[in-house]
């Protein structure tokens, strides 16, 4: 449709238009995931054949020193006087090479049954067998430490063919000195990276691909090394969770990720709007003692949430200070079942949430408040808008535009909102099957699942699941909202 | 204080944009270059290359007698001035002129010499002491450029540096450049986008588009005998008048036809014309605003439009007039020139000829865009 | 049509201005100002009832502290005021611990030794300057020379008070004095960064009058009396209680996550934002993916890989201090975005200049990055004050590697509830005090950090 003409519709019709587009672009949009994908895959394959190709000439094309390193590591950098590349490849494969001979190649032998030999007792001595979740975190490390060494081995053959290519134009190659100063300069990022690189993937990504696997074994509490074995079980865990049965926990699981969805829905919006509505009352003109009044409110930023949020689940329990005085007045007969029935204690943790949320997003509002150009608000006055035309064609959507991926992450961050639940309620009132109370996320029943129960493998299943429905979530925002991809419009 | 040499320069950014293609020059020691050229021409890709900031993907770099693709840009001697300054928001004026010196550990008292002589010469003296953010544009235009100058470079790079200043102040700024120049004699590559800059500063002028060069020359020589149209049109201000036109071959004698007006060809134009063997095709003919001149009286071979709007500019008139096909053109018209009686005339509608001299007519192939003349 | 337009507007102009003036301005002005007193007034009684909501939980929870456990036994009583006020609750917080009077020397001793280095630079300030002395090699050896002196002061001075043998505290006070040197090399920096020629910044020395000069050799002592009193605390051990034993565990956590944390964030934003390499792309997008995933998923394998490292149960301090900070790389968006708005022209220009960009770094973003790097500490010194999940899973039961959070949770939900409450609150309070101080202190630098990171995403 020409844009002329689009403009022209009324207000429903553009909606109906959008809509109706979205919809149909719908196919047209998976199409081009899938060839996406399928053309990644492509150059990746490409790329790996290229690269094996690339490894055949270079040797062939290679003088001595070049050859010698597909054997030796670093050699060649040695031989053309930059030892301290060639310590670093060298020591790489002398490291790499005692790891697999004393370790990885029994614990990657193993990963496939992940241990058979059984820990049994002798007497009163017991006899240790394999211990499956050794098998598994040092196998995967292997893998990790294989695929390392494979790309560190190719990278040692690229950097002989482009040392032997600049010996031979006659230039001449970095130094030792060199390298080590660019480690300050152009190489800087290598530095800084380092350490958070290597932190980040020992204490996350090893983790989770390790969690990861442990959702396909039945790696729980009749399965516990290392007295017992676990092994690979496929898709079982997944079943479990997932479908309905006597021994599944499919309705709890449903019942649960509603019960996210809607908490992480009023908790982000719910907060959002009276945030917002608080931070405009506070900046009208002429209202005084404004930082007064967004200092008072800070305070529960401020306070560690253990200290305001146990008190406040204690105020609120069934002998707490709430229901006592409600019965001294004789408003209530009967103290009001705050945690203990679902209805209400799922409806006192948003409101307890509101007290904690609202002053952080009237900071944030404060702050794009006082961004929107006055001559907006100006020009609307003089076209003849009243103040709550201005709120609903000026201040609303530039707050929504601007603040389109903040609302996506906390809407991400709500759904993984432990601190608020487990120091509440601890999920309670209990009831549901596998161990879920009425007020659990899924990232409490997961815990549950972890600390209490020790059923890893459905723990693990719980967290993919997490991580699959704020995927969805994520790509699903990021292909409606335009604020997250074109950052211009109110610029 | 160096010669520069551009060989086959090209720069290509990731997803295949080519920024600049094939770039050749070579800059004399102690010249002043300007690179001039609409926005994404490729002139500050150019000189972000020279200076070391942006990668060279093809072709070499030559300063002095060292290539230097590959040298990082402390290295390479050279000195930028910046289109926002840049200056060092949390140091005084004085550190920030005694930043490069202090990170080549010269003696403080060289440091402070230096300073002090940038100072005086550029009348910053007064706010040495001071934060970048505590002065106006112009001053912080002076602390930017007083931070080249105390490095004594090699090479003067400046990018689009008057761009932020307004008219008045720009133009100063401009004048005390061509003095600087006069007292620093090293090499100046100077990018904007303002042709006035260009002509005013530069001893030659690079013009580009799309990332090509399109003339290389003196003032004097893009203004006089540009080479395409682009580069007609780009130099001078208001630009240049196109008009389509026949040309007309008969013999060795040239001549155009437009509006139902014929004007033969000089001896000179048509040797050239014929040397590169341009018969009689449509052409476009340039006509530099200022050569038009009017005819109130019924002189022959003078082309009729309509006055749209009428600017006045103080010493001269603008006149905006559209022809009988609908072609827009502006004649610039001293006021001196017109009686009173004829300047009262010249109101809006009101229908007018003008006439141009034949030796300042420029001639454009209208499929190449390229002169039929130089 | 740009014709036609004109006369269009100018209509509607003239419909507008005889509106205008039917209304009589002089009675809208005062009905509006009416309207606007009463809109006014509904937004303080609005205000006013949400501060009280607000506040209310903690004026309780400050009361409820202040009420003895031994007199008043209970959970949730039935009422506010305690009937008598009584300081019970705290008492037992500190109790078996020699806090105080270690405290008290602690201060007294950096006190002194301060108030006497800070003269020393004093004197010899105004010595090397009647010397025209040479430059900042000598002003720094100067002043390192005057701390040593003040740091044996105070050693040899606690040695003597606690009737230690100097042995005992040697070990201790060498290793001290490599932080203390680092820290003196610091001060000497700061102080000489100016002006390299001579002491003439030292707080005191050049000043124009004598109370300007007062004020700044006040604020020389009380810099030199803060480090010396950490010094000192750390030198004596203090004989603590159980909830002071989480107390200080808690707090050596959040000082070094603030540092490491802090390090490793910057270096990462500061990477991702200003610097251009393969992979860059990658890892953004790596780290976006990891971040979708749950923190607890991964926590039986982060126990394991600490125990390991014999850093639970017993070592659960490093251990989280381990944990806290490893991944702290992920949570570079805010910084980065920060990073993101100072022109990249700087960097340009300062590497031009002749800055490798190591020292583009560390001489021209720190310092213009000062308002996110408070941001960046502020935040990572709040954060292990509350958290209990790891802190928990890492001790393991073990009491001695608790932080405050763990410890009064399990006071809270114990069998012994009734009991325990009232010193919950107390306990509470002590640790909500000092943080709520520091974060309103700061909070100008929090409000800075959260908008930037919520406007960009």
């Amino acid at each position: 449709m020409v844009d002329l003409n689009y403009l022209k519709l009324s207000k429903p019709q553009k909606l109906l238009y959008n809509a109706g587009r979205f919809f149909k672009s719908i196919p047209g949009r998976i199409a081009g995931g899938i060839k996406g994908l399928a053309m990644s895959v492509v150059r990746l394959i490409k790329g790996l054949a290229l690269s094996i190709v690339d490894l055949f000439t270079t040797f062939r094309d290679g003088d001595w020193k070049t050859r010698l390193s597909y054997l030796v590591m670093g050699s060649g950098s040695f031989a053309r006087g930059q030892w301290g590349r060639g310590l670093l490849f060298f020591l790489f494969q002398t490291v790499f090479n005692l790891y697999m001979v004393n370790f990885g190649i029994a614990y990657l032998g193993k990963l496939s049954t992940l241990g058979v030999v059984e820990t049994y007792k002798e007497g009163r001595k017991t006899v240790y067998g394999d211990n499956s979740f050794l098998i598994l975190l040092y196998g995967v490390l292997t893998l990790f430490f294989v695929i390392a060494f494979i790309y560190t081995w190719r990278v040692n053959i690229k950097q002989n063919k482009i040392a032997q290519q600049i010996v031979q134009s006659g230039r001449k190659l970095k130094s030792t000195k060199d390298d080590l100063q660019s480690l300050v300069d152009s190489q800087f990022h290598k530095t800084l990276l380092a350490l958070p690189t290597l932190g980040v993937f020992v204490f996350t990504i090893l983790p989770i691909f390790f969690m990861i696997l442990v959702a396909f074994t039945n790696f729980d509490y009749n399965h516990q090394p290392p007295s017992k074995l676990f092994t690979w079980v496929g898709f079982e865990n997944f079943k479990t969770l997932l479908s309905s049965g006597s021994a599944s926990y499919g309705d709890t699981f449903r019942q649960v990720l509603f019960w996210t969805l809607v908490w992480a829905f009023f908790a982000t919006f719910l907060n959002y709007f009276l945030g917002m509505f608080v931070a405009i009352m506070i900046n009208k003109k002429g209202i005084r003692l404004k930082k007064m009044w967004r200092t008072i409110l800070v305070m529960t930023i401020a306070i560690p949430q253990f200290v305001s949020l146990l008190y406040v689940s204690k105020m609120f329990a069934q002998d707490g200070l709430i229901n006592t005085y409600l019965m001294k007045w004789g408003w209530i007969a009967q103290p009001i079942p705050f945690w203990t029935n679902p209805g209400w204690a799922r409806f006192t943790i948003i409101l307890i949430n509101i007290w904690i949320g609202i002053p952080y997003l009237m900071l944030i509002a404060t702050g794009i408040l006082m961004n929107i150009p006055a001559d907006l608000y100006e020009s609307a006055r003089i076209d003849g808008a009243n103040a709550m035309q201005m709120y609903g064609k000026i201040t609303l959507p530039y707050m929504l535009f601007v603040t389109g991926p903040y609302l996506l992450t906390s809407f991400t961050g709500n759904i993984n909102n432990f601190n608020v639940i487990f120091l509440l309620s601890q999920g309670k009132p209990m009831g549901l099957a596998g161990n879920a109370g009425h007020t659990d996320l899924l990232i409490t029943w997961l815990y549950r699942m972890t600390v209490s129960d020790t059923n890893y493998k459905i723990a693990a299943v719980i967290g993919i699941m997490v991580f699959v429905v704020l995927a969805v979530i994520n790509l699903v925002v990021y292909n409606l909202i335009p604020s997250v991809k074109n950052e211009e419009d109110f610029q | 204080m160096a010669s520069l040499k551009l060989e086959h320069v090209k720069k290509v950014y990731d997803k295949n944009v080519v920024a600049v293609h094939d770039f050749n020059l070579e800059i004399q020691d102690k010249e002043f270059i300007v690179f001039v050229g609409p926005s994404g021409c490729g002139k500050s890709t150019t000189l972000r290359m020279i200076a070391g900031l942006e990668d060279i993907s093809e072709g070499t770099l030559t300063i002095g007698d060292r290539v230097v693709n590959d040298v990082e840009p402390k290295d390479r001697d050279i000195a930028m001035v910046f289109q926002n300054y840049a200056l060092y928001p949390h140091i005084s004026v004085y550190e920030n002129m005694a930043f490069s010196l202090r990170l080549r550990k010269m003696s403080n008292e060289e440091v402070h010499r230096r300073v002090c002589e940038a100072a005086e010469i550029l009348g910053i003296t007064e706010y040495l002491a001071r934060k970048p953010k505590a002065l106006s544009g112009g001053q912080r235009q002076r602390v930017a450029i007083g931070r080249a100058i105390v490095r004594e470079p090699q090479v003067f790079l400046m990018d689009e540096p008057l761009s932020n200043l307004d008219a008045k102040l720009r133009n100063q700024m401009r004048a005390e450049i061509i003095l600087l120049r006069k007292r620093i004699d090293t090499t100046f590559i100077y990018v904007t986008h303002d042709q006035t800059e260009a002509m005013t500063l530069g001893d030659r002028i690079v013009i580009m588009k799309d990332g090509y060069i399109q003339q290389v020359g003196t003032p004097q020589e893009v203004f006089e005998t540009p080479k395409n149209l682009f580069v007609a049109g780009f130099i001078g201000s208001p630009q240049m008048n196109f008009l389509k036109a026949k040309l007309i071959k008969s013999g060795a004698q040239y001549a155009v036809e437009l509006y139902g007006i014929r004007v033969p060809l000089s001896a000179a134009k048509c040797e050239k014309l014929e040397k590169k063997g341009v018969g009689g095709k449509d052409v476009i003919l340039g006509v530099r605003p200022e050569h038009a001149q009017l005819c109130f009286d019924g002189a022959p071979n003078a082309i009729e439009g309509t006055l749209r709007v009428n600017e006045m500019m103080g010493s001269e008139l603008h006149l905006h007039v559209q022809l009988q096909d609908n072609t827009p053109v502006i004649l610039r018209i001293p006021t001196l020139e017109l009686t009173e009686q004829q300047r009262a005339s010249l109101i809006y509608g009101s229908k007018l000829r003008f006439t141009f001299p034949e030796k300042v007519t420029h001639l454009f192939d209208p499929q190449t865009e390229e002169s039929l003349l130089y | 049509m740009a014709e036609k337009k004109i006369p269009e507007v100018d209509i509607i102009v003239d419909e507008k201005a005889g509106v205008i003036k039917e209304v009589k301005p002089q009675q809208k002005l005062r009905s509006k100002k009416g309207h606007e007193r009463r809109i006014n007034g509904t937004i303080y009684t609005v205000l006013t009832i949400m501060s009280i909501v607000w506040l209310v939980p903690f004026v309780f929870l400050v009361l409820q502290s202040f009420r003895s456990y031994q007199l008043e036994k209970g959970g949730m009583v039935d009422y506010l005021l305690p009937k008598t006020f009584s300081l019970d609750n705290y008492a037992f917080l500190f109790e078996g611990s020699n806090f105080f009077s270690w405290m008290g020397r602690a201060l007294l001793i950096a006190a002194g030794c301060a108030l006497v280095t800070a003269l020393l630079v004093h004197a010899a300030g105004k010595w090397l300057d009647k010397r025209d002395g040479n430059g900042k090699a000598a002003g720094i050896a100067v002043i390192a020379c005057c701390l040593a002196i003040g740091y044996a002061l105070m050693v040899a001075l606690s040695c003597a008070l606690h009737q230690y043998a100097l042995n005992d505290c040697l070990v201790k006070a060498l290793i001290l004095l490599a932080v203390f040197a680092l820290v003196g090399y610091i001060v000497a920096r700061i102080y000489l960064k100016q002006d390299s020629k001579l002491l003439r910044s030292i707080p005191g020395y050049v000043a124009e009058d004598k109370h300007e000069g007062a004020k700044k050799f006040g604020a020389m002592a009380l810099e030199f009396g803060a480090a010396f009193v950490i010094l000192q605390m750390v030198l004596t051990p203090m004989v603590e209680s159980q909830y002071l034993k989480w107390y200080g565990n808690t707090l050596t956590i959040a000082l070094f996550t603030a540092v490491i944390q802090t390090a490793i964030v910057l270096s990462v934003s500061y990477s991702l934002s200003r610097l251009r390499f393969k992979g860059r792309k990658l890892i953004m997008n790596t780290v976006l993916v990891l971040g979708l995933f749950p923190g607890f998923l991964t926590m039986i394998t982060l126990y394991f890989l600490l125990k390991q490292l014999g850093l639970t149960q017993a070592g659960s301090v490093p251990g989280l201090i381990l944990i806290y900070c490893a991944s702290s790389g992920m949570g570079y968006y805010i910084s980065k975005g920060f990073f993101d708005t100072i022109p990249k022209s700087l960097d340009e220009s300062a590497r031009i200049d002749g800055a490798t960009r190591f020292q583009v770094f560390l001489k021209i973003i720190m310092p213009l990055a000062k308002p996110i790097v408070i941001y960046t500490v502020l935040m990572a010194f709040m954060a292990p004050w509350g958290d209990y999940v790891f802190a928990s899973y890492v001790a393991f039961g073990h009491q001695d590697g608790y932080n405050v959070a763990v410890g009064l949770y399990n006071w809270v939900n114990t069998n012994d509830y009734q009991n325990y409450f009232t010193r919950f609150c107390a306990g509470g309070v002590l640790v909500a005090v000092p943080i709520t101080a520091l974060f309103l202190a700061l909070q100008k630098y929090y409000v800075e950090g959260v908008t930037g990171g919520a406007v960009k995403g």
